[in-house]
């Protein structure tokens, strides 16, 4: 049975098969690519902070930053300041905010007979859009972080309006996700405590719990981050053992003949990035304990990308506190990029998980560009007896909007998946 | 529910989306008064919001619809839920009133007409090129050019339409009112622009960006410094160069270069002629003005 999905930044299709009623496999597949790495081949170094945001428009950010880092990462030698290094990733947290709030009240609540609710999503997403833009000049596509720091000098007054700008989403999201004090995100261990509450999250974890559906879409229990900074830990973790060694040597595409999407292995094994294993990595007293109860099911991973939202809302402010504003935004690498040849590789995380990029410079020319993106490690699709994350969640539902809900959950984004 | 000018008809509008990075559509969820537009407008399918219709609906019947946008670049081989994308175009272009393409993709095939699907190209252009296969739909079409758009820019454009506005466009068809001008203008780097104060370095407020860092602003259309981006910046105040992103050359090659001859910018501001340019220089040259010779903030 061939379902069409769509709303995802583009389509997919699932390919069900059942026994006994139950769904026992699911083919994934992504219908079309645009090859941006094809048409980054033999361009100067820098025209891909140009290019790549335009893999995604909802996450392009993130590219950006990848793609910066890859080639920051060819230098032997480069000096970023601190201040470049905070203000890059302040931005790159209020995308990752911008698209948990739309996916919450967009794309999630639907499924729990609710209307999208524009209104909201709209309006507290372009809060954090704005703050970009004063920083990077627009959202999406801005091209602000350069190889060295970033182009804007920012004064005094873009500060104040950006700590206003995340302090009027601290409000949105206590008056309408969880009436708790977002500091409490930081210190809360258990789930209970959230139950408590009010707001648009507790109704939906509440239902979850009520309509007994909390064992849904459970799949390996095995995590994966590869972006660290000064917020996200990188590690994997098995089940709740947490190792911090990770080698790009070990990350493998595989192509696979009926989907444009690549299957991606590290060591051979799927692994879940996104909201979820980050907080399961970063030990996350919340989310380790809805892990201790659910497991790596729907509610973990709803409520693991909600409560992101609180907690980089507040590392933002620390962050921004922490930025002085005295330091140069950018420092002129000593050696052109145009007279670099080296490998390079950016780790960033994403709002759906681990976004890898790396390139190949021959005398500042791009030879080679290889992006990994976040929804291939989550919706590979893989053979019966080697499914894919999201395949795994999947397989044992019975109905086939049970399996959307948990396909859904990853926060699938079709552009991403196939670049 | 009746929206405040007491109407209650709704203006019908398909969203369909082509080669696309889907940034469109979120840079079109940046405009603020969303809940207004959507009180005047209904989609009968956008690809991220609720709509009317679903995506296998709309490709394979005809849907009643008065304006056809179209985001992304299209192409032979493109298609959506299993249907080629010039057969749904074409499938809707006679019934409707208008067809507007939103982006650069969409008008003159963007980053995608260098991918490798089958002759990937804008509705009307590949990049300057005229294409021959939509030319019966010129008369109904307005180009929203910009990589992404600006969401301003394409909703006033529908009220415009809505309204029966008579709107004048340039000959790529973008509407005058916004690709008049040209991005340069309302840039807070101009005066250094004018007295050829090039020492610009990236992270600093001063400076202009037109004489080392490829700024295309000079000779781009668009509104950018106009309207500014989610209401706050724009490209160039925040000291990165305009990648010219609205004009049927995007994305050009060494895009953070400025290419130059015998030491002067290849390409000159819209409408100056070369001779003219070297004089005004030479004049401008002369002048040594410390105000903006200093920091701005910091001394
Ligand atoms: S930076 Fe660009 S837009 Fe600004 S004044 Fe210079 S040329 Fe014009
Ligand atoms: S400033 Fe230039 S590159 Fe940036 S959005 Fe405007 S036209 Fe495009």
């Amino acid at each position: 049975m061939i379902e069409l999905i769509e709303k995802i930044e583009g389509e997919a299709k699932l390919d069900f098969s059942f026994t006994n009623d139950l769904i026992d496999y699911v083919k994934i597949e992504f219908l079309s690519a645009r090859g941006i790495e094809n048409i980054l081949k033999n361009r100067p170094a820098l025209d891909s902070l140009v290019i790549n945001p335009r893999v995604c428009g909802i996450c392009g950010h993130a590219h950006l930053i990848a793609t910066v880092q890859a080639l920051e990462s060819c230098y032997e030698k480069i000096e970023i300041s601190d201040k470049a290094k905070i203000i890059r990733e302040l931005t790159l947290n209020f995308e990752l905010i911008q698209n948990h709030l739309k996916w919450f009240y967009l794309v999630l609540i639907p499924f729990f007979g609710k209307k999208q609710d524009t209104k909201k999503a709209l309006y507290s997403s372009s809060l954090m859009t704005k703050a970009i833009a004063v920083l990077a000049g627009q959202y999406p596509h801005n091209s602000y972080a350069i190889v060295g720091g970033i182009t804007s000098s920012v004064t005094n007054g873009d500060f104040i309006k950006v700590r206003s700008l995340i302090d009027e989403a601290i409000l949105f999201f206590q008056s309408n996700l969880v009436d708790a004090n977002i500091e409490e995100f930081w210190e809360c261990d258990s789930v209970e405590h959230i139950f408590e509450k009010e707001g648009d999250l507790v109704d939906i974890l509440m239902y979850i719990i009520y309509s007994n559906l909390n064992d849904m879409g459970k799949s390996y229990d095995r995590f994966i981050a590869f972006g660290g900074n000064s917020y996200f830990k990188k590690g994997k973790s098995n089940k709740t053992v947490v190792s911090t060694n990770l080698k790009y040597e070990y990350i493998k595409e595989k192509l696979i003949d009926y989907s444009y999407a690549k299957n991606v292995y590290y060591k051979d094994k799927s692994y879940e990035v996104g909201p979820l294993a980050r907080g399961m990595i970063n030990k996350v007293p919340l989310i380790k304990d809805a892990h201790r109860k659910y497991g790596d099911s729907i509610f973990s991973r709803i409520l693991a990308r909600v409560c992101e939202i609180a907690q980089l809302l507040y590392h933002s402010k620390q962050l921004l506190s922490m930025c002085n504003i005295k330091e140069p935004s950018y420092i002129k690498p000593k050696i052109d990029i145009k007279n670099i040849t080296a490998n390079g590789i950016g780790y960033v995380e994403a709002a759906r998980g681990s976004l890898i990029h790396k390139v190949d410079l021959v005398d500042g020319i791009i030879k080679d560009y290889t992006i990994i993106t976040p929804t291939q490690w989550n919706l590979g699709s893989g053979t019966k007896d080697n499914l894919g994350i999201a395949q795994n969640a999947m397989v044992g539902l019975s109905s086939v909007d049970e399996a959307k809900l948990v396909f859904k959950s990853f926060d699938v984004c079709s552009v991403c998946t196939t670049h | 529910m009746k929206n405040p000018n007491g109407e209650n008809k709704k203006i019908k509008i398909l969203w369909l989306s082509g080669i696309s990075c889907y940034g469109n559509i979120h840079s079109f969820f940046n405009y603020p008064h969303m809940e207004v537009f959507l009180e005047d407008f209904e989609f009968i399918y956008h690809p991220v919001l609720d709509s009317t219709f679903s995506l296998k609906e709309i490709v394979n019947e005809t849907k009643e619809c008065n304006i056809l946008l179209i985001d992304g670049a299209i192409s032979d081989d493109f298609h959506r839920a299993d249907v080629n994308i010039k057969d749904i175009i074409n499938r809707y272009a006679t019934s409707v009133n208008r067809i507007v393409t939103v982006g650069t993709c969409a008008t003159f095939g963007g980053i995608f007409k260098y991918s490798d699907f089958q002759s990937p190209r804008g509705l009307h252009f590949c990049g300057d090129e005229l294409q021959t296969d939509f030319l019966h739909l010129r008369n109904k079409t307005i180009s929203i050019s910009g990589c992404p758009i600006q969401p301003e820019v394409l909703v006033n454009t529908l009220y415009e339409i809505k309204n029966q506005t008579d709107i004048k466009l340039d000959t790529f068809l973008r509407p005058k009112e916004y690709y008049a001008y040209t991005v340069h203008n309302g840039c807070t780097r101009n005066e250094y622009f004018e007295y050829k104060v090039d020492g610009h370095k990236f992270g600093e407020l001063e400076g202009c960006l037109f004489y080392d860092h490829g700024c295309q602003a000079p000779y781009t259309a668009g509104s950018c410094n106009k309207i500014l981006w989610n209401e706050q910046n724009s490209k160039t105040r925040s000291g990165s160069p305009c990648f010219g992103c609205t004009e049927y050359t995007f994305p050009k090659m060494s895009l953070y270069d400025t290419k130059k001859n015998m030491g002067i910018p290849q390409n000159l501001p819209l409408g100056v002629p070369k001779r003219a340019y070297l004089t005004i220089a030479g004049v401008t040259k002369a002048f040594s003005i410390q105000r903006l010779e200093k920091k701005l903030i910091d001394d």
